[in-house]
């Protein structure tokens, strides 16, 4: 495998823009955005576009084309050895998220399948929905969705993840583009655009509303994860990280928007047909991890014209979102194994097997997946907090001038990046922790700190608690052959 | 459509879409 291989021009946009767009923006945004009020959360979502994902990602591409390491040699190079485990922490958060994003992509692959070939239009959801669950079938999706997206990492970076996001992304794009068309055109489906795009500003005073546009900028532009700096690690010398972040973040909001045209206007015409009131459409948007898309979007599809075909359309779009994210974080992993000396063929193989059986649990238990799901999306937090810590140790300005900038790039950061980084980043950081700890509280004192609930902060902050004490106590066993390799080089 | 919706909706897909597009002809004049 050539080591020296990197990404195009274009071809890094792709295979970034890939990595952004994702089920976050087809599965969560619409949902999340429809759960905090429509047009108010869109301009807190829109402001931590600004405050949030394009400096992180530009941190992390920065990151990775300096260093030209994964995650975890990144931070080790950057901050000295004994940070490192910073680094695994952040490479286990997405690792974590991995392990059941499988799962939910191989939700993804068997309903297109079902709508394709099983008639599920016809079905009734919730029953087709259970039947599946307590089958074998979550597990082999879940199989097939790793070994599709090994197999593409398996190829390298530009025959692999460039090639396939070429195709991915434009393809993406004119599926939802097609739909989008289908859903406005619906009838009643002005009210839903007049939800999603008429804010009612009071709603900018409930701090919930913008601690989930925060979680929402992070889990769907991919900021604080580690993959850009992966994609880093494979840019171009002459690479602009902010030009590339810019690109990114917003071509990953724009999806997002085009996702909840798709969806939102979709759900407020079936029930302006059946005369429901607005809070009945917000109880079903507001349904959890699996509700809206996978038991009502057949339901809603199935009442307009050619709807089995713009279902299919759906769940292949969200099967190509799906795909080109889930290639990102499996390459993330094994960019850790490549650094401590492996080659790209062993990596790839430990790490498909690994999040086989890593995942395993979130297919066959709901209830485990959901609790996944909380403890590492609510981590990717500390991922955000533990990059923002590595630029202050580097010091912001000189991370600016000489790891972000280089003299013969036009486009420049200024002195308002430093401030950026020293106040407003870990100041938004500690007041969103604290007020969700408070909130926490104050809703459920009894059972907040419950370790065994599926989602309660006691849970979060022990699984993160063994996960930082391990990473710290094997830091040295973990990080011992990845420095090793690069001194010996 | 509500006046006000049209409005935010142009305000929202301006900002996203303008930004991506601009950041998009930016990147083919970095080359």
């Amino acid at each position: 495998m050539n080591k020296k291989e990197s990404f195009s021009r274009w071809g890094i946009i792709f295979a970034g823009l890939g990595m952004a767009v994702g089920t976050g923006n087809l599965w969560r945004f619409p949902r999340i955005v429809s759960q905090y009020g429509g047009g108010a959360f869109m301009i807190a979502w829109i402001i931590f576009l600004f405050v949030w994902a394009l400096p992180l990602l530009t941190i992390e591409l920065a990151i990775g084309k300096k260093t030209r390491m994964g995650v975890i040699g990144s931070f080790g190079k950057m901050m000295g050895q004994n940070f490192a485990w910073m680094g695994t922490f952040v490479t286990f958060v997405t690792a974590a998220i991995t392990f059941y994003y499988t799962v939910v992509t191989g939700w993804c692959v068997k309903y297109f399948f079902a709508t394709c070939f099983q008639g599920l239009i016809k079905k009734e959801p919730n029953q087709y929905w259970e039947a599946f669950q307590s089958s074998w079938e979550p597990v082999a999706f879940h199989f097939i969705a790793i070994f599709i997206g090994c197999s593409i990492i398996y190829f390298g970076v530009v025959k692999g993840i460039e090639r396939a996001n070429k195709i991915l992304i434009p393809a993406l794009l004119i599926l939802l583009l097609i739909a989008v068309a289908r859903s406005v055109t619906l009838p009643g489906a002005v009210q839903g655009l007049n939800f999603l795009f008429s804010p009612n500003l009071s709603q900018l005073g409930d701090l919930k509303i913008w601690l989930n546009a925060l979680s929402q900028a992070a889990w769907s532009t991919g900021a604080g994860w580690g993959l850009m700096l992966t994609y880093g690690v494979y840019s171009r010398k002459k690479e602009n990280p902010v030009l590339t972040s810019t690109t990114l973040g917003f071509g990953d909001y724009v999806a997002s928007l085009l996702a909840a045209i798709v969806v939102i206007p979709t759900v407020f015409s079936f029930f302006a047909g059946q005369n429901m009131a607005q809070a009945k459409v917000l109880e079903v948007m507001q349904q959890g991890n699996e509700g809206l898309t996978f038991k009502w979007l057949p339901i809603l599809f199935s009442k307009i014209p050619s709807g089995s075909f713009f279902l299919a359309l759906f769940f292949l779009a969200l099967c190509f979102a799906a795909f080109s994210s889930l290639i990102a974080q499996l390459e993330l992993i094994s960019r850790i194994f490549i650094d401590s000396g492996l080659t790209r063929k062993k990596a790839v193989t430990i790490v498909g097997v690994g999040c086989f059986l890593m995942g395993l649990p979130s297919a066959i238990s709901i209830g485990f997946f959901n609790n996944q799901d909380w403890v590492w999306g609510l981590g990717l937090m500390v991922s955000g907090a533990f990059l923002i810590f590595l630029v202050l140790k580097v010091g912001p300005r000189k991370f600016r001038e000489e790891i972000i900038s280089s003299s013969d790039q036009k486009i420049k950061l200024g002195r308002w990046f430093d401030y950026l980084v020293m106040f407003f980043l870990p100041l938004q950081m500690v007041a969103m922790l604290v007020w969700w700890l408070w909130d926490s509280y104050s809703a459920d004192p009894g059972n907040w700190l419950k370790i065994f609930a599926t989602t309660s902060v006691g849970t979060v902050l022990f699984q993160w608690a063994v996960a930082i004490t391990v990473f710290i106590v094997f830091n040295k066993v973990i990080t011992k052959k990845m420095f090793r390799e690069k001194n010996g080089n | 459509m509500e006046i006000k919706t049209l409005i935010t909706m142009i305000l929202i897909f301006g900002v996203c879409l303008g930004g991506f597009l601009y950041s998009l002809y930016r990147s083919s004049k970095e080359d």
